[in-house]
């Protein structure tokens, strides 16, 4: 009970909550819209999907100050790699919010000039580059990682003393197994980077379907939505899992 | 920024923020239907604030929660009066925020046959008693700080010695023998109790700030349920008021009233 008062009392922590609802009735939506008796269902999900959504812009309003202040503290980091990334990811946040902001004020009724379509287009165009930002520094974090487990276990390997078995056969694939059991080691080490990736790429899945570069069906982005509004989620519950700037 | 990054953080604050557009266009809606506006910016205006009302509304969600947990808390007060009061107000802010998510669900067309007004009246009557308890408890803190000031007074005229003396002379010519001095009399008394509650008032600003947001606010269901018809412009007013209070605690925690 107080976790959840606690979530629900930041604004980010309720937004998570209705985005993850929202996405959920569009997977719903998705997997029953086949079914021949569920069209009442199917109707609600759409309702309850539209007035989260409508309503979830009351959240986000002012956002693009927080985004402004990201961004000044970006600009801190001492890494120059993750520096660069995440200094260009929140500007492209700014600008995100920014548009989003001119939506809201259009679908209020405070503006009658507003192209809905450019600006839509605009608005998915940053965010989808703020992802794709986040994901390079997520990349790039991750090979910090595999780096360090490499070190660490060839440290481990020359103190047990056992001689290197070498085999010529499936040399292919004993390097891709090496591989993903370093990728594997190197992501369970850090959980906060973990999340963080799974966030970014199923996050990433939404505007690719928006701008019409990677088509997927409704059940595919409802459930990436879901995936990381609840991976955003833990990271309000728990504040130890959000990923820091080095 | 830091301030205001740290502030809108907070979902009520949010609240807080779209509470006072909502007002603010309602007062505005109201000076320009009066003062022959365009009809025009009178529907935009209105519109407005309807989405404000309407996105609020979402905002709210899940605050019944928040409220029994508050009820729970307030069980374990020491003090009966403040008890009753804190715990009676929260258990009716917990039914109201019930009847405003039936209501939403209403609106966005999960329930579709919600009787709207109905459960609107229900929820401002349920709005109206949580005010009620409020003043009720503010009213008991005002009368608990004049007694402690009314006891102060005493002491400090009681060590000084000369002030006894004078009071027995004051009361000799204006005794029981004279009539007609009983109501400058009375008028003197009151006023000296007007002067210990601003005194009282002005020495405690959370108690203050509590008082006029609550007075602000019981206009509102009140207007709303027929019992005193006050017009848009002064609902819009007092809704304002009330907000830029409550923004005003959520930015200075220090004036929040303690149980």
């Amino acid at each position: 009970m107080d976790a959840f008062i606690r979530v629900a009392n930041q604004s980010q922590g309720r937004d998570r909550l209705f985005r993850a609802t929202q996405h959920a009735c569009m997977l719903l939506r998705y997997l029953l819209e086949s079914k021949a008796d569920k069209e009442a269902v199917v109707l609600k999900l759409k309702r309850l999907e539209t007035s989260v959504s409508t309503g979830r812009k009351w959240f986000r309003l002012g956002n693009v100050f927080h985004a402004i202040q990201a961004t000044e503290q970006s600009i801190q980091a001492a890494d120059l790699a993750p520096r660069l990334c995440l200094t260009l990811a929140n500007l492209n946040r700014v600008v995100y919010y920014i548009c989003d902001t001119v939506l809201w004020a259009k679908s209020v009724g405070l503006t009658s000039g507003v192209n809905r379509e450019k600006w839509q287009r605009w608005a998915a165009r940053h965010y989808y580059y703020f992802l794709l930002l986040s994901l390079v520094r997520d990349l790039y974090e991750i090979l910090l990682q595999m780096g360090q487990v490499a070190r660490d276990r060839a440290k481990r390997e020359k103190s047990s003393r056992d001689p290197p078995k070498y085999s010529v056969a499936n040399e292919e694939t004993e390097w891709l197994q090496s591989f993903l059991l370093l990728l594997f080691q190197s992501l369970k080490r850090h959980p906060p980077l973990l999340l963080d990736t799974v966030k970014n790429f199923c996050d990433i899945l939404i505007p690719l379907n928006q701008l019409g570069i990677y088509k997927s069906n409704l059940g595919v982005v409802g459930l990436g939505g879901l995936i990381s509004s609840l991976a955003g989620l833990l990271t309000v519950v728990y504040p130890q899992l959000k990923l820091k700037a080095r | 920024m830091d301030a205001w990054v740290r502030f809108s953080a907070q979902s009520q604050a949010r609240e807080r923020l779209c509470r006072a557009a909502q007002y603010a266009c309602s007062l505005l809606g109201h000076a320009l239907q009066r003062h022959g506006a365009s009809p025009e910016l009178q529907k935009q205006i209105r519109q407005l604030e309807g989405h404000l009302s309407l996105g609020r509304k979402l905002l709210r969600l899940g605050n019944s929660t928040d409220a029994l947990e508050s009820a729970k808390r307030a069980v374990h007060l020491s003090d009966v009066v403040l008890r009753f009061c804190i715990t009676v107000s929260h258990l009716n802010r917990a039914l109201y925020f019930a009847c405003d998510n039936v209501l939403w669900a209403g609106k966005s067309g999960l329930a579709p046959r919600v009787d709207q007004e109905k459960w609107a009246q229900r929820s401002f009557r349920y709005y109206l008693f949580s005010l009620i308890m409020n003043l009720s408890r503010d009213a008991y803190e005002i009368r608990l700080l004049m007694e402690q000031e009314t006891s102060a007074y005493s002491r400090r005229m009681k060590v000084s010695g000369v002030g006894v003396s004078g009071g027995v002379e004051t009361v000799g010519p204006g005794g029981p023998g004279t009539p007609g001095g009983s109501l400058p009399q009375l008028a003197l008394k009151f006023r000296l109790r007007i002067l210990l509650l601003a005194r009282v008032l002005r020495g405690h600003p959370p108690l203050l700030l509590d008082v006029l947001r609550n007075a602000c606010d019981l206009f509102i269901p009140l207007d709303k349920l027929g019992l005193w018809r006050c017009g848009p412009g002064i609902v819009g007013l007092c809704g304002l008021i009330s907000s830029i209070l409550s923004i005003l605690t959520l930015i200075c925690p220090w004036l929040r009233l303690k149980p």
